[in-house]
């Protein structure tokens, strides 16, 4: 009992303390800090710091101090759930960022329809969450599966593709990209026929059950949601089998950041159009230049990470829609999210007032061979945003 | 027959939790809803570890059975609580009394391994069944009754279910059947030429945890308004485990104090670092060089050196 | 299915067996003499990886300068961990030990973040072996087939070290009877101290020569820790043979099962350890426990 009495304690001080005036502004951010996930949510952490960093330097929100509660949502679901709680009853937070799986982006929806607390998906896909558990106060800021799925649409088109086949990850990413993408094509790639699909499992490190059938389909070129590790232990495995060779290897996940070129090296392979939400390398908007300035100091690299723009975007649109209320009321922040503009690293972006969907789009473009580099980068990088 | 010391401390300690609301923490309300639904959940195991020395690497299944079938018995049939709970329970109880009826053939590790096998089982039918359980999305959006439907509503409905499922492990744990148990996790051999047909007895013990796992699960699924195959995952089975060895499992509320500390543990932890697993592969160390009977066991030996009872 | 399809899927069943093989023959013989579940196998797994990584790559050593390192490397760790910790938990429950592992992984997973972040890593082939064999109807990748040759010459060597030396008959006669192994002079502690360093060093081993295929992310050690398992148990604990038949098992199931019924490919593993343990209790090769 003594245990409940300090939380008791604790919960009345920190309830005392926000409604204090110039109390400063929390923001509650959920990213995977452990295990498999951390790959991502690492960098997109410190595009959050850093966001937050640059407000206290500016004098904060409205003129109040904004302080930022981080936290490892483990890559589960109900974790990210009870601590989102935690952030909102205990350390009373005025609205939530983050998510990586779709999962925990639609644990955090729920939590957040529940305790009416705007919740900012960050990097989380699932097309549910502007959709079907679509609600009042959330908003995501990365891009969705279906824009995803019609950008690989229109690259097909533009590559003349005619037989495709279709590998994607068994798992709600996979099967929501898919449906994506065969929503599109018939605009985009009316001339192509999907003459194989196949579905590897989440996590699989051994991708030989599959190879053999893609190399023996015919196809001309390859639409493909393996994302990271995936793409990587498919190259590998691929490869030495001259696989790159005839194939075009279309492809949604990210396997076009500089952070697989960078990794893979003189192994990443020919013939791959990728997609990336930022480049370091390449900029679209003038404001990328300062940013990704800072962020090469911040990370003491040159060549950053692109997830760190998704964490930093989650930050400004949060600060934004706050100034733009004059206020962190959840209803008056989430009124004014919808339909709210603002400039970032990454141009200009709207969030639509009724799907609660930015417009984010993503740098697409084939993965080139450069003399001066020891890994490839995008040349030409197209940015294609949705409309 | 139970102590009356314990029945006054059992009474004190639930009076004590009913009145929590009062004191208007809406964070310690959640927190301590938690932990009795994780405390449930680890006494319910130890009914298996500590009472026939069988330990299953997969419990998480009867939990996630439980709390599926719950979610979508309210959600997607539209039952009403009264139904749809009780029908949750049983179904975990029955999976887990097919379940068991081929792992308790086996031993040790063999048992282990085979409880694990049909917990991924469970877990990949949760994961591919997607129009009923949604997959990897998880099944969220819970319908609940109106009366439960507010955390201090949900706090005294999970206060009294889990008072009772501690109270019925507590009855099962001490008849006769409880007492037969211990005679098998001791020396089976012997137990058998009394004539215990210690085979029958461990399927049934899996039963009753199975049972009790998925009454756990029904709760947590409704706390959270959501179920998700992480839950059914053999990283749960591992979670629950180590709350039981933490408290220890030769005591009947060891596994109760493992669950809160733990959770408690990871609760706090998480405020301050991402680096958890450090601390808890410290605790862990600790328990296994220093405190091999779990912290129940601790305190007892603190109390026999201070010439307590 | 072709026939060229099906001697490709053969071969790449044989292949990911040898793969197991390697990595899970260490976890069998520390267990076959120490009674020890060792959960940490799979983290030695990740580290031998990660350690070819930085020697190979990062500092431009040979590849197989860094498969010796790693292998090294581990032996130390786990030599190490053994005279410090896990020597004074044999005379404990089970439980204990198994607690006592997974404090390990933990422990080791997070010394990982802190020695390598959380980055994504890729080793590439060692000269020679990145490329494929052309048989005229199918191609075999070079490496792979490396691997089909290491397999049976570590299982060899595990036989002839075991059955054909004295000290393997040292090694036979702990998992017997210690007492009496220590009233006959043998220096018992030293015995298992040895058995689980070079089980450690081949996990470690395993993971740098898997590490060219895959890539390297933190969280690699949990799926591969599972299959280990399942491999033994399989096999039936404690027995060398048993390991590999269960390897090959392993293998041919996952490789064919994906391909044909590729929904369950999640659970393939699973259901093979399901059907083998409601058949046969004790594994293919393995021999009902006595007593405690």
């Amino acid at each position: 009992m003594k245990y409940s009495a300090m939380l008791v304690a604790a919960g009345v001080l920190s309830a005392g303390t926000a409604f204090a005036q110039g109390a400063p502004i929390k923001i509650g951010v959920l990213y995977p800090l452990t295990g498999g996930g951390a790959v991502y949510g690492a960098p997109a952490l410190v595009g959050h710091q850093m966001a937050i960093e640059e407000l206290n330097a500016k004098g904060g929100i409205m003129g109040r101090k904004v302080e930022s509660l981080e936290r490892d949502d483990k890559l589960n679901p109900a974790t990210a759930s009870s601590t989102m709680k935690e952030l909102i009853t205990k350390d009373k937070v005025d609205i939530v960022l983050g998510g990586l799986a779709s999962s925990v982006g639609l644990a955090m929806t729920e939590v957040s329809k529940q305790e009416k607390v705007v919740y900012i998906s960050t990097i989380p896909k699932s097309i549910q969450i502007t959709t079907d558990k679509l609600h009042k106060y959330v908003f995501r800021t990365s891009a969705n599966t279906d824009q995803e799925g019609e950008a690989m649409a229109i690259l097909a088109g533009k590559n003349k593709l005619a037989k495709i086949c279709h590998l994607e990850l068994d798992y709600a990413y996979g099967n929501d990209l898919e449906a994506g993408i065969l929503k599109a094509m018939p605009k985009y790639a009316p001339d192509a026929k999907i003459v194989l699909t196949l579905k590897p499992k989440l996590g699989a490190t051994d991708f030989n059950p599959f190879i053999p059938q893609v190399m023996a389909a015919g196809c001309d070129g390859v639409l493909s949601g393996l994302w990271g590790p995936h793409f990587v232990s498919w190259v590998k495995q691929a490869a030495p089998l001259g696989f790159f060779n005839k194939i075009k290897w279309i492809s949604g996940g990210e396997v076009g950041s500089h952070e697989i070129a960078g990794e893979l090296k003189g192994e990443y392979p020919d013939n791959v159009i990728s997609n990336t939400y930022e480049l370091w390398y390449k900029g679209n908007d003038p404001s990328h230049k300062e940013f990704q300035e800072k962020l090469a100091k911040k990370l003491n690299t040159q060549e950053t990470p692109q997830w760190a723009a998704l964490g930093y975007i989650g930050v400004m649109y949060a600060a934004a829609a706050m100034e733009k209320a004059k206020s962190t009321d959840p209803d008056k922040v989430a009124e004014a999210l919808e339909g709210l503009s603002i400039g970032t690293p990454v141009g200009t972006l709207t969030i639509d007032a009724k799907t609660h969907q930015a417009n984010i789009g993503q740098f697409w473009g084939p993965m080139v061979k450069k003399p001066d580099r020891a890994y490839r980068m995008m040349e030409p990088a197209e940015y294609i945003q949705p409309k | 027959m139970p102590q009356r010391r314990d029945l006054i401390a059992s009474a004190i300690v639930v009076l004590l939790l009913a009145l929590l609301p009062l004191a208007g923490s809406r964070y310690a309300i959640d927190l301590t809803t938690e932990v009795m639904i994780y405390a449930l959940f680890a006494l319910s195991l130890n009914v298996l570890i500590g009472f026939t020395g069988n330990i299953s690497f997969g419990h998480a299944a009867y939990f996630a059975i439980g709390g599926y079938a719950c979610a979508i018995l309210l959600t997607t049939y539209g039952w009403p609580l009264a139904l749809a709970l009780p029908a949750a329970v049983v179904l975990a109880g029955l999976v887990a009394a097919v379940v068991g009826y081929f792992c308790v053939r086996l031993t040790q590790i063999y048992f282990a391994m085979l409880t694990l096998a049909f917990a991924m089982l469970v877990w990949g039918v949760a994961f591919k069944w997607k129009e009923v359980t949604g997959g990897d999305d998880g099944f969220t959006g819970i319908k609940m009754p109106e009366i439960i439907a507010h955390h201090v509503g949900y706090f005294y409905f999970t206060l009294v279910v889990v008072a009772a499922g501690i109270a019925a492990l507590w009855v099962i744990c001490h008849s006769a059947f409880g007492l037969t148990l211990v005679a098998i996790r001791e020396n089976s051999v012997r137990a058998g030429f009394i004539g215990v047909d210690t085979r029958h007895m461990r399927w049934a013990a899996f039963t009753v945890a199975g049972t009790f796992g998925g009454l756990a699960g029904a709760l947590f699924g409704m706390y959270h308004r959501g179920m998700y195959i992480e839950n059914a995952f053999w990283t749960e089975s591992a979670n629950v485990l180590i709350m039981v060895l933490l408290g220890g499992i030769y005591s009947f509320i060891g596994p109760i104090i493992g669950a809160a500390v733990l959770h408690l543990l990871q609760t706090f932890t998480n405020q301050y670092t991402p680096y958890w697993p450090t601390v808890l592969g410290l605790i862990l160390l600790v328990i296994v060089m220093v405190l091999p009977d779990g912290l129940i066991g601790l305190v007892r030996r603190v109390r026999a050196r201070g010439g307590r009872p | 299915m072709t026939l060229t399809m099906f001697t490709l899927n053969a071969f790449y069943g044989l292949a990911l067996a040898m793969n197991m093989f390697i990595i899970a023959s260490g976890l069998n013989l520390i267990f076959g003499v120490l009674r020890v579940i060792n959960f940490a196998h799979g983290m030695f797994y990740m580290f031998g990886a990660y350690i070819v990584f930085t020697v190979a790559k990062t500092w431009g050593a040979p590849f197989f300068v860094g498969v010796l390192a790693a292998g090294a490397a581990l032996a130390v760790i786990a030599f190490a961990i053994e005279r410090l910790l896990l020597r004074h938990l044999y005379d404990k429950e089970h439980l204990m030990q198994l607690l006592f592992t997974f404090a390990i992984v933990l422990l080791m997973s997070d010394a990982a973040k802190m020695i390598w972040g959380t980055d994504q890593y890729s080793v590439g082939y060692p000269p020679g072996l990145g490329g494929a064999v052309n048989l005229g109807f199918v191609m075999l990748p070079q490496y792979q087939l490396f691997l089909c040759v290491v397999g049976p010459l570590i299982a060899v060597a595990m036989w002839f070290v075991v059955d054909r030396t004295r000290w393997g008959r040292v090694v036979r006669a702990a998992t017997q009877d210690r007492e009496m192994l220590a009233a006959l002079g043998v220096n018992v502690p030293m015995v298992y101290a040895a058995v689980f360093t070079i089980g450690s060093a081949l996990a470690g081993v395993g993971g740098a020569l898997a590490a060219p295929r895959i890539a390297l992310v933190p969280g690699m050690d949990a799926t591969i820790i599972n299959e280990c398992f399942i491999i033994v148990i399989i096999g039936g604990l404690g027995n060398m043979w048993g390991s590999f038949l269960g390897a090959l098992a392993f293998g041919f199931v996952v490789q064919f099962g994906t391909v044909l019924a590729p929904n369950w490919q999640d659970v393939l593993p699973y259901l093979l350890m399901l059907a083998v343990l409601i058949i046969r209790p004790w594994g293919l090769l393995g021999r009902p426990e006595t007593g405690h």
